[in-house]
């Protein structure tokens, strides 16, 4: 059985809707990317999926219930996502940040646990973040702030963890690393990841699958061996290219031609 | 950085196990004992303020006298007189409504991620003030009618920003941009009423815009008493939810927070808080601005404690009111000081957030 699956989903902001009548499910256990030009819907379906957008039509189902059945809390027990533009107050530590993560298990009056600060604890060491408890978020580098949110995300103590454009602003190393991070919390607890990604490429290689948008709809999904190729990228980004084999992985890469 | 973060290594996997777990503790523990101690300490200054609010004046007396006074441990007829019939209601005016503007100056900023969206600024108090200068002026209204007025323009303020404000959910930006078109409105037509009005009801109508806790009457203080027992445990109660509410509405939704649900509960409480302050007390301006950011300066960072915001709040009003009518020549309305004092550290404020272009 599949976790997480949408129906018929329909999501839009304005009256036009962006993703219409889509069908997805999302394979447990696995790292996934959603991939598409700009603006064909792929952050959309992400919000969608995370329930941060109400379907014009059709339902997001959830451990067999639909999404729009089940409290906000209880979603957030099992669904952890970083969105695209995360926002922190001026001046917050890395420790106050991460530690925000872990409201969904905590009550009206109920303190902190020993089990919070136990999945905290491992969030900032699974995200290397552990030498930052104290640094404020604002005199952080790039790619560690991007780490720190992650490690915020972790700390929810998720299965499931989607991530809209986690590597957007960063530098190809970091891009590198975040992805990394992303393949090792995959192997070392499972957990099922969904990342809407930009660049082909690494997503290639760090993803096991791969679903590509065009025009609010999926066009292709699969391995990427299977997904990526010159007649799937000129349709989906309208760039002629010529798909090579990575010489590292093995997997396929693109590369412009002409 | 303390000695119990290791260093940063090539190989963070040779991280003794527990380290982290430990590291962690040690913060929280700083943070908490931090917090402890600030609020502790604050207490112990606006308790102190509110004491020597009543010692000094024309009739002097002692601390023991005023304390025993206060809580009827002694009867001394002329003491109880000072204190009791003439201090007392003055002092207690403002440290309730020192509270109420502190705790709701910093709900405000939090919720609406801006250092910027005090209710000063966002057309709340201006709500109030028009109508109780409509009132003074038109139908020449005092007391506790005035008070009520004022309540009722700034809960009608806060809706109609709240209404205009809304689409698909309010945004903090659109709501800080609506409230200062609001306020400048209402600023306008209070303008306006101040013209048209004779002498007598504008001389009246000019002190209440001062603003000044030596106003409130009875029935006002115990209206605005009774109002911070519940909200203000409220707002401490509901401080959890903000914390998460400050990370944006994408990752509150995330966190399982009803965004909508949560936000309009805190800022009916702020507005409702903030409302009931103005109306006992006038508009007193840049208490409810500074008071979040003087906390977080003693508690940390974005620690946003309201509790804190509170007796920061009451601790300024208690000293702005000591010194507008014991250390001036000539005893001025509470708001001429909070103004003056309040007033450069907006330009600054203004400053310096522009400088780091976290203003928006």
């Amino acid at each position: 059985m599949t976790r997480l699956r949408a129906e018929g989903l329909t999501l839009g902001y304005d009256a036009q809707p962006i993703v219409r009548d889509l069908d997805v499910t999302v394979l447990d256990g696995k790292v996934t990317a959603i991939v598409g030009a700009n603006a064909c819907g792929k952050s959309t379906l992400l919000r969608g999926l995370a329930r941060l957008l109400r379907p014009r039509a059709g339902t997001v189902v959830l451990d067999g219930r639909a999404m729009a059945e089940l409290s906000t809390l209880e979603v957030a027990k099992v669904l952890g996502l970083l969105p695209q533009a995360p926002v922190a107050p001026d001046g917050i530590t890395v420790a106050d940040l991460v530690s925000r993560g872990r409201y969904p298990h905590q009550g009206w009056f109920r303190t902190w646990t020993d089990r919070d600060h136990d999945a905290v604890a491992r969030a900032l060491d699974a995200t290397d973040t552990a030498d930052l408890v104290d640094r404020p978020l604002r005199q952080l580098s790039g790619g560690q702030r991007q780490r720190v949110w992650v490690a915020m995300a972790l700390a929810q103590d998720t299965d499931l963890l989607l991530l809209d454009e986690p590597t957007t602003f960063l530098d190809i190393n970091h891009q590198v690393e975040l992805l990394r991070l992303l393949r090792k919390l995959n192997g070392e607890s499972g957990k099922t990841i969904v990342a809407v990604l930009h660049d082909i490429n690494l997503a290639s290689r760090y993803c096991d699958h791969i679903i590509a948008m065009a025009g609010g709809a999926i066009v292709a999904e699969g391995s990427p061996a299977e997904v990526i190729t010159a007649e799937l990228i000129a349709k989906v980004f309208g760039l002629e290219c010529v798909v090579l084999t990575d010489p590292v992985a093995g997997t396929p890469i693109i590369v412009p031609a002409g | 950085m303390t000695a119990m973060i290791t260093p940063v290594t090539e190989t963070p996997q040779v991280r003794e196990a527990g380290a982290t777990a430990r590291a962690l503790r040690a913060t929280r523990r700083r943070r908490a004992v931090r917090a402890l101690t600030a609020t502790t300490g604050l207490t112990a200054v606006v308790i102190g303020l509110f004491v020597l609010t009543m010692m000094v004046g024309s009739f002097r007396l002692t601390a023991q006298e005023v304390v025993t006074s206060v809580l009827h441990l002694a009867d001394n007829p002329s003491v109880d007189f000072v204190v009791r019939g003439l201090r007392l209601p003055t002092a207690l005016s403002a440290l309730t409504v020192g509270l109420a503007l502190g705790s709701s100056g910093t709900v405000f900023q939090q919720l609406l991620r801006n250092p910027l969206a005090s209710p000063d600024f966002v057309g709340i108090t201006a709500g109030a003030s028009l109508a109780a200068v409509t009132g003074i002026v038109l139908f020449q209204v005092g007391g506790l009618a005035v008070c009520l007025l004022a309540l009722g323009g700034a809960i009608a303020a806060a809706l109609l920003m709240y209404v205009l404000a809304w689409r698909d959910g309010v945004s903090g930006y659109r709501f800080i941009l609506i409230g200062i078109g609001v306020a400048v409105f209402f600023e306008g037509i209070t303008g306006y009423m101040l013209t048209r009005a004779e002498l007598f009801e504008a001389r009246q109508a000019m002190h209440w815009l001062t603003g000044s806790v030596g106003q409130a009457s009875d029935a006002e203080l115990k209206l605005l008493s009774a109002a911070l027992v519940v909200l203000l445990p409220l707002a401490v109660l509901l401080s959890r939810r903000l914390r998460v509410l400050e990370l944006g509405d994408d990752s509150a939704r995330a966190l399982g927070a009803r965004v909508e649900r949560t936000r309009a509960l805190l800022l009916g409480t702020a507005v409702l808080l903030v409302a009931l302050a103005v109306a006992v007390a006038g508009p007193i301006v840049f208490v409810a601005l500074v008071a979040g950011p003087i906390a977080n300066r003693l508690l940390g960072p974005a620690t946003g404690g309201i509790a804190a915001a509170a007796l920061v709040g009451a601790a300024l009003l208690l000293s702005a009111d000591l010194i507008a009518v014991h250390l001036l020549p000539t005893p001025l309305p509470t708001g001429v000081v909070t103004g003056a004092v309040g007033a450069p550290y907006l330009l600054w404020l203004l400053a310096t957030t522009n400088r780091q272009g976290a203003g928006g």
